[in-house]
């Protein structure tokens, strides 16, 4: 998963960048909202937004998204543990509220758990006809028998999956898979879309030519 | 009704004793009138044509006299001279008696009737004097139950009307919320103007009082919000950095890092208590609770929990969950490996572990200790949270005997504390020593 990290302390940030990386989701780390502004426009999987941030609230922030028609999951990461609080950031749109501090671990499983509602279902195990998804264990198996994919792979079915039945544009699936700050040529992501689909199955992957990819939808 | 009775009863005794002292007065006004009379050697002339006998109602001295009264004229020997129809035939006494006299059936007043040395006795019998005492006694003492009832009705009345001020002011200070959202004005001018001048006093420092309050809650808000923001960042960040650590040293030092980061999570969990704790003097946000369920989210490793089915709590989730995750924490440091977790009541949380336990007297002690919140010294921070939680819901923390291990019962409402306190002292613990408990 992309995700985008507001968090203002720096041993905290540092230390969830670092551990989403080793779990293989793409961070994009920011101290501040001006620095998440910078990121407008950008697809993610997840935000994850502390409330309290030098300048300004990242609950408001969160409003703002929302106002826009953005539906990206959000998960608040806050220090602020009453119960009123806990309910105005849900009610703001947050899809989940962990109250610091937090394992890592827990925000990984929360993350999960968010993107399955918002995704594809109550549960971490997708059926695509033969090929079973499991977002959880990070495995795929066809046929019932287990399907070897590269890192890179699985970060791009993860992207269409989690977005299954909606055309993704080649750009957004490229930035989501990598991240902001790194690269992926066109010419890349073609082939390794092409690998998925063979290892798959061409119904899994739908390719708009053109204009990106669209994943089938699940059973 | 009381105070009417005895009321009432007063001024019998009162009426009575007037009256008396009236009717002695009249003895001797009577005698000394009547004594005047029969000074006169002629009337007594007349007289002693019927010696003895008494005279018609019709004479002077009957009439003077009229029949409430009798009397008698007797000679220095003894001999009744003259008497009226109602007096006795014989001298009422035998040697002559001045003044007032009560004994016998008859009340009367001597007179001795100088040069003769005649005694002249007007008297009046003790029925005659029973009726007309409690007649008068009666009709005051009726009287005055009624003004003594009216009265207390006029009187209670009047102080209802009274009071009246002072009732709607503790109503508005009862509804008032020095603590609440609306904060410090608010108070003030909920409580309006004095409604009498000598409630003004009350009502400037009624509202003082409140703003100080309601600075102070302000203040300890503001102090929670900010030490939770600089207590819990950086220990989810210490967490965080040692869950990368984790991945990322060789494993031999594994080992070594999970203890720290064991550590790190007892330290957040004793974080998060120390701020319950603070916050439990604050305020409480009661909600249902599904015992097994919130039990499960909590953070609580190495020890099996069973939870009594359909236990249902009504509580303050957050304090709960400090109370509870501390006092799990301590049955594991204690040497348990299960624990029993059951809500007899929706306001009774009973813990009970199958660790060692503690004596007898040593649970007596905590058990004091904690009834007279004297935690210094005495427990650690596990049983102080639970009590103060438990506290906070207007109950108390009870340390129960069970058959074996440790039991803790909070109580998360008002209880009979007598009740609690001679069950704590008397009862009797499992013999099984342990250290200290914390």
């Amino acid at each position: 998963m992309r995700l985008l990290l507001i968090e203002d302390d720096d041993i905290l940030g540092e230390g969830l960048r670092d551990f989403l990386r080793a779990e293989g989701h793409g961070v994009d780390w920011c101290r501040s909202l001006a620095e998440a502004r910078a990121y407008t426009g950008e697809p993610f999987d997840a935000l994850l937004v502390d409330w309290q941030l030098p300048d300004g609230s990242g609950l408001d922030w969160l409003r703002e998204r929302r106002a826009r028609g953005d539906n990206t999951s959000a998960l608040m990461l806050t220090a602020r543990d009453r119960l009123d609080d806990r309910i105005t950031g849900l009610d703001a749109g947050a899809d989940d509220y962990l109250v610091k501090p937090f394992a890592p671990e827990e925000l990984v499983a929360r993350l999960r758990a968010v993107n399955r509602r918002v995704g594809a279902g109550a549960t971490s195990k997708l059926l695509f006809g033969p090929v079973e998804v499991d977002l959880a264990a990070r495995r795929v198996r066809r046929d019932g028998q287990t399907v070897d994919l590269t890192g890179r792979e699985w970060s791009i079915l993860e992207a269409l999956v989690l977005r299954a039945g909606r055309l993704v544009d080649k750009g957004d699936l490229e930035r989501l898979v990598v991240g902001f700050d790194s690269e992926l040529s066109s010419n890349a992501l073609e082939v390794h879309v092409s690998a998925l689909r063979r290892k798959l199955g061409r119904e899994m992957i739908e390719t708009q030519r053109g204009l990106g990819y669209r994943a089938r939808l699940p059973d | 009704m009381f105070w009417g009775v005895a009321l009432a009863l007063a001024v019998w005794l009162a009426v009575d004793h007037e009256v008396d002292e009236l009717l002695d007065d009249t003895l001797h006004d009577a005698a000394q009138v009547l004594g005047s009379l029969l000074i006169d050697e002629e009337v007594l002339r007349h007289a002693r044509d019927l010696p003895g006998e008494p005279l018609r109602s019709s004479s002077r001295g009957s009439s003077i006299l009229g029949d409430r009264f009798a009397w008698q004229l007797v000679d220095p020997q003894g001999h009744v001279l003259l008497r009226s129809p109602a007096a006795p035939e014989v001298a009422l006494h035998q040697r002559a008696a001045a003044g007032l006299d009560g004994n016998g059936q008859w009340r009367s007043f001597g007179l001795v009737l100088s040069p003769s040395g005649r005694v002249l006795y007007v008297m009046q019998s003790r029925a005659e004097r029973w009726e007309a005492t409690s007649t008068a006694a009666f009709s005051s003492a009726l009287a005055a139950l009624v003004v003594g009832v009216l009265g207390h009705l006029w009187l209670r009345m009047r102080v209802q009307v009274e009071l009246g001020p002072i009732r709607r002011l503790s109503d508005r200070l009862r509804q008032a919320d020095p603590g609440g959202v609306a904060g410090v004005g608010d108070l003030g001018g909920g409580l309006g103007e004095a409604e009498r001048e000598e409630l003004e006093p009350v009502h400037c420092a009624v509202e003082d009082l409140a703003r100080r309050l309601s600075r102070r809650l302000d203040h300890e808000r503001a102090f929670t919000a900010h030490a939770a923001h600089a207590l819990r960042t950086p220990l989810a960040g210490i967490d965080a950095q040692l869950a990368v650590a984790l991945r990322e040293v060789p494993p031999e030092q594994r080992p070594r890092l999970q203890r720290v980061r064991d550590a790190t999570g007892r330290l957040q969990r004793v974080v998060a208590a120390l701020l319950a704790l603070f916050r439990s003097g604050v305020e409480l946000s009661q909600r249902d609770i599904e015992l097994e369920g919130f039990v499960a989210r909590l953070p609580v490793a190495g020890l099996d929990i069973t939870v009594a089915p359909d236990s249902h709590l009504w509580a303050d989730g957050d304090l709960l969950a400090a109370a509870l995750v501390n006092l799990l924490d301590n049955a594991v440091r204690h040497g348990a490996r299960a624990v029993r977790l059951s809500a007899p009541t929706r306001s009774q949380l009973r813990l009970e572990d199958d660790g060692p336990g503690v004596t007898a007297a040593r649970r007596q002690e905590l058990q004091r200790a904690l009834a007279e919140q004297r935690y210094e010294g005495h427990m650690g921070l596990g049983l102080m949270l639970a009590d103060m939680v438990a506290r906070a819901h207007g109950g108390a923390l009870h340390l129960p005997d069970g058959p074996r291990g440790f039991a803790v019962e909070l109580l998360l409402a008002p209880a009979d504390r007598s009740e609690l306190a001679a069950d704590g002292t008397a009862a009797t613990g499992s013999a099984a020593a342990s250290s200290a408990v914390d």
